[in-house]
């Protein structure tokens, strides 16, 4: 889908990008990576012709970008930055429909694709379609950002450092977005980052640049149990085997746990319990609770008088998480398991310090 | 305790509070024999009455227990509200007291007004501005209090209200040449900001543009400003008449040493650097990651310009403009020195004389023309900014 040969720019005596040669196929995800002035960014806007290479050949679907109109070529190309850009004179939903206005489309199709938009990021349109970006967070922004990228549905995409300017746990959410949305629409991505966690979570293979040069280009698995040369070695740092983890989703090690609801019997909730220690507590349209020891169901009436109550957004994990962030809520929380709610936070399940052991062992092989 | 309350208080009205109790012992009219010759000056209470000085006493301490108390929105307005009735209560009175006092003098006697009168008129308009600023939100109160005693003084005048005031009997022989002038003064300042807009906007993108462009156009304009305007003014006569000289039929556009040429030229040169400066700015300012995506998204480089720099940049640039329109309209009044009329023809005509009423009657039109091409502009700015870049959207 996206070819580059031999690709080089040079600042007069500076080499910025050097001999560079990626090829990116079709529905992928690639995450350019690497010290800062590695040249990943250059690269990645000379792909979109806002940096024009000094030599070498830009294919994107077999077709020489440099002859193809600038303008012609970003308008078929997403383009999501850092620091957004989001025109400040214009309502959100004007930024969104800047590249269907550039094509021409009709006023009821950029309407229609606005609010699929909104929809398909997590914004409600009627409330945020008439707001100006001085109005937003930055979460909000950099999701508006994404949406104006892949208004004109294009088949690539081209972001740089998109999660970058928000705080931790925004930019957590916004990738796990960012995964289910890129499962949905499959595009091909090139992505910048300097961020390894970033990487290994999106990426179906990660490029790591070092002064200009392609110095490996893998998937997050083999980049991090092989890498190739000791730049890589300790660029990847020591621990890769916890890396790995946040390739890992939860959502395959959801066991069923056991449950109780508030007002079930205390005779129920001993059969629910079984020879288990505890049973998650739940309300009855299967919301999270609480939790209740065996113990303590003995000397109490009722589930709510000896339930421990928690706050769910707090420990409980969405069922997009990944392993590695089930691992830092069990040593957090002092737990060896974990509930995971849905979106409307409904119980669904637990994810156990035991399967997260296993799913290290077997990535170590 | 004292001290935290005048800091909480008004300050600007306070001071004005204070200017305007201390006009009282000021004469307020004065009594000539003739327009030229010194008069005998009036106390507030001899030239009205007792009754209306003891009305101004009791409205300016009304004012200044209000601006030391102020706290909210209403005792803004009635400050506002009480300094308008100063004003027209202070001219409603002065007509028919120039009635009557030119009546019992002699033929020629004129009535002029004094220090008090004047002010007075600061006091009132430093209330009013303070009022102004602490209503940030309630446009229409703004309004109301800005504009309604000069509207009053204006209907005053037209009635012929204050026809025996010196300053009007001044314009009342005048009144053609006054029309003249006055439209002379409007065309200069005009002309002259429109060329200046019509030169410096692209200046202005053209140093914001290239940066070797940068210095020589602001070195120019920032020099040029720091000539003094007559010397500006003077230092034209010379190339142009020699120019008009040997090519006579530039004379035949008017084009000669003294005269509109000089003036137009010379008020041109000062409206640049505003409107240069805040061109360069305003597009210097952009965030360049709007510029960014907008070419990142495939917008062509005369879409980026028409579509995101000149919408964002338009309040700036208005405002250069609205600077260099303010600046015009006082610098409009020196070039009738050199011929070009305005104005400031009756200033220069006033002090050759030794007439203050003549000079007043050019200095105070352009005080007010220079108000309202400001108010004007004012306007033009906040319409033309985007809804999205103004403050206390969110």
């Amino acid at each position: 889908m996206i070819k580059l040969e031999q690709v080089t720019k040079k600042y007069g005596a500076t080499v910025a990008v050097n001999g560079l040669s990626l090829e990116v196929n079709e529905g992928e995800v690639c995450v350019l990576i690497g010290p800062s002035g590695c040249g990943k960014t250059t690269t990645l806007r000379m792909i979109n012709r806002l940096i024009e290479p000094t030599s070498g050949r830009i294919l994107v679907n077999g077709k020489d970008t440099s002859q193809v109109k600038p303008e012609q070529l970003r308008r078929s190309i997403g383009y999501a930055i850092q620091s957004v850009g989001l025109f400040p004179h214009l309502t959100v939903a004007t930024n969104i429909a800047t590249v269907p206005e550039l094509l021409h489309w009709d006023k009821t199709r950029i309407a229609r694709r606005v609010e699929e938009l909104l929809t398909l990021v997590g914004l409600s349109p009627a409330e945020y379609a008439g707001k100006y970006p001085s109005q937003l967070s930055g979460g909000e922004a950099q999701r508006i950002g994404v949406a104006r990228a892949l208004a004109a549905d294009p088949p690539i995409l081209l972001m740089d450092e998109p999660f970058g300017a928000v705080d931790p746990l925004t930019r957590e959410r916004l990738q796990a977005q960012f995964v289910a949305i890129q499962q949905e629409l499959k595009k091909t991505v090139i992505l910048v980052t300097h961020d390894l966690d970033e990487a290994i979570r999106l990426a179906d293979r990660i490029a790591i640049m070092a002064a200009g040069k392609l110095v490996q280009y893998d998937t997050p698995e083999t980049t991090l149990s092989r890498p190739a040369s000791k730049f890589v070695h300790d660029f990847v740092g020591s621990d890769r085997a916890l890396k790995r983890l946040s390739r890992i989703s939860v959502e395959s090690f959801i066991k069923s746990a056991p449950t109780v609801t508030i007002n079930a019997s205390i005779k129920q909730a001993e059969a629910a319990i079984g020879s288990r220690r505890s049973a998650w507590v739940v309300d009855d349209k299967g919301q999270l609770l609480g939790w209740i020891d065996r113990t303590d169901l003995s000397q109490v009436s009722s589930i709510s008088e000896g339930m421990v109550t928690l706050e769910s957004k707090d420990i409980a994990l969405w069922q997009n998480a990944t392993l590695r962030e089930a691992l830092s809520r069990m040593l957090g929380q002092g737990f060896k398991s974990i509930p995971v709610v849905d979106e409307d936070t409904k119980l669904i399940g637990e994810v156990t310090l035991g399967d997260v052991e296993a799913a290290t062992a077997e990535a170590e092989e | 305790m004292m001290v935290r309350q005048w800091v909480t208080g008004n300050s600007v009205a306070v001071t004005g509070s204070c200017l305007g109790l201390l006009s009282l012992p000021f004469g307020w009219l004065t009594l000539k024999a003739s327009r030229l010759t010194a008069g005998t000056s009036l106390r507030l209470w001899d030239a009205f009455s007792w009754g209306v000085a003891a009305a101004i006493i009791v409205l300016w301490l009304l004012c200044l227990a209000l601006s030391l108390a102020e706290r909210d929105k209403r005792h803004a307005i009635t400050i506002g509200i009480t300094a308008n009735a100063i004003l027209i209560l202070t001219f409603i009175f002065a007509g028919p007291a120039a009635n009557r006092l030119t009546a019992t003098g002699a033929e020629f006697a004129r009535v002029s007004l004094s220090a008090g009168v004047w002010v007075t008129v600061a006091a009132v308009y430093m209330l009013v501005f303070a009022a102004r600023q602490s209503l940030p939100d309630y446009r229409v109160w703004q309004n109301l209090i800005s504009w309604t005693g000069l509207a009053a003084v204006v209907i005053l005048l037209f009635t012929g209200w204050l026809n025996n005031i010196s300053v009007v009997q001044e314009f009342l022989g005048r009144e053609s040449r006054f029309q003249q002038e006055l439209v002379k003064h409007i065309f200069l300042f005009g002309g002259s900001v429109i060329a200046g807009t019509i030169i410096g906007i692209p200046l202005g993108i053209w140093a914001a543009r290239n940066r070797r462009a940068e210095r020589p156009i602001f070195y120019f304009a920032n020099i040029t400003q720091t000539i003094p305007s007559l010397a500006l003014f003077g230092l034209l006569i010379a190339p142009l008449s020699a120019l008009s000289f040997a090519f006579p039929v530039l004379r035949e556009f008017g084009i000669r040493g003294v005269g509109a040429a000089p003036a137009l030229i010379a008020l041109i040169i000062y409206s640049l650097l505003p409107i240069v400066r805040n061109t360069f700015v305003g597009l210097r300012q952009l965030d360049p990651a709007v510029i960014d995506a907008g070419l990142g998204m495939g917008m062509s480089r005369p879409q980026v310009f028409r579509r995101l720099e000149v919408p964002l940049a338009a309040p700036l640039v208005l405002e250069g403009v609205r600077t260099a329109s303010v600046q015009a309209v006082g610098l409009t009044a020196v070039a009738a020195l050199i011929g070009a009329g305005g104005l400031g023809w009756f200033v220069f005509q006033g002090l050759g004389q030794a007439a203050p009423d003549l000079i007043i009657l050019g200095a105070i039109p352009i005080i007010v023309l220079a108000l309202f091409v400001d108010a004007v502009m004012r306007t033009i700015v906040r319409v033309s900014t985007p809804k999205g870049l103004a403050t206390g959207t969110s």
